[in-house]
């Protein structure tokens, strides 16, 4: 265990105020994204909440086996998957995905049109432009709630690709071709947005 | 020979480093015979680093002071 997260747990044992806003403002929205993801939006925040009592009662006997975060998201995946055990509902994998557009290649497999670099193309230019901000901002929430979690995990926050497989209980090769998903999104809307300025 | 299509089906995959290594070198060598798809697997790291530039959030309307609050007035209830 890193030598910070010891000490931030032990304040939190200890009842320290500053400790328990530092950690729901870091993780609460993680852990929202992953809930969403398993259990769905009607019961996301509940399940939220359940987790975090749990792992304030669990935190003493928290081993460190893994990083807090990645802690809290196995708590928070586990009440999701027993609330929607017990509300008999299933979230699809699949939902409001579009394949790789079959009419951008020819029979043989090439693009028809080039591909050219992009006029806005760093992530510091990209970033300049507010519209585009808000239209990948609002590209990302659009996002199925599977998509949007593997994509926060993975891209946004650094979880290993076993972890994020484990935390919303999919096999590895789902789990990639959700991210996989999600990022053809983000880049289809930066590239429209491209195309048309 | 891998093809366009290929690339775009593989990107992420190719990007994240998680293909065999024959499959990554039959794309690698795509790549190198490519402009097109060079461009469009920039484009997509540019996507990516884009993203983590502005790290969008799940929106939430918690409010999230009165939640740790709560929180560690349920931690004091324990002790």
């Amino acid at each position: 265990m890193r030598k910070d997260e010891r000490q931030l747990i032990q304040q939190l044992i200890s009842g320290d105020q500053q400790a328990f806003t530092l950690v729901v403002s870091d993780y609460h929205n993680i852990m929202l994204s992953v809930a969403r993801a398993i259990a769905g939006n009607v019961f996301a925040d509940d399940v939220v909440q359940d987790a975090w009592i749990s792992a304030i009662k669990a935190l003493p006997k928290f081993e460190g086996r893994s990083s807090l975060k990645t802690w809290l998201l196995h708590i928070v995946s586990n009440g999701a998957k027993t609330r929607i055990r017990r509300e008999s509902r299933s979230i699809s994998l699949d939902d409001g995905w579009e394949s790789v557009a079959a009419d951008k290649f020819d029979q043989r497999g090439h693009r028809y049109d080039d591909v050219y670099t992009w006029d806005i193309a760093t992530p510091d230019a990209l970033l300049a432009n507010e519209q585009l901000q808000a239209i990948i901002e609002a590209a990302f929430q659009q996002l199925p709630a599977m998509q949007r979690a593997a994509l926060t995990m993975y891209d946004l926050e650094g979880i290993k690709m076993n972890d994020i497989c484990n935390i919303l209980d999919i096999s590895s090769s789902n789990a990639r071709v959700l991210l996989h998903r999600a990022r053809t999104t983000i880049h289809h809307c930066i590239e429209q947005y491209q195309d048309n300025h | 020979m891998r093809q366009c299509k290929d690339i775009a089906e593989e990107a992420s995959n190719y990007i994240n480093g998680d293909l065999p290594f024959a499959e990554r070198m039959g794309l690698f060598f795509h790549l190198v015979l490519c402009k097109c798809c060079r461009n469009y697997l920039q484009q997509i790291r540019q996507s990516i680093s884009t993203l983590a530039m502005i790290k969008p959030q799940e929106q939430s309307s918690i409010d999230k002071d009165e939640l740790a609050k709560q929180l560690h007035d349920l931690c004091h209830k324990h002790d």
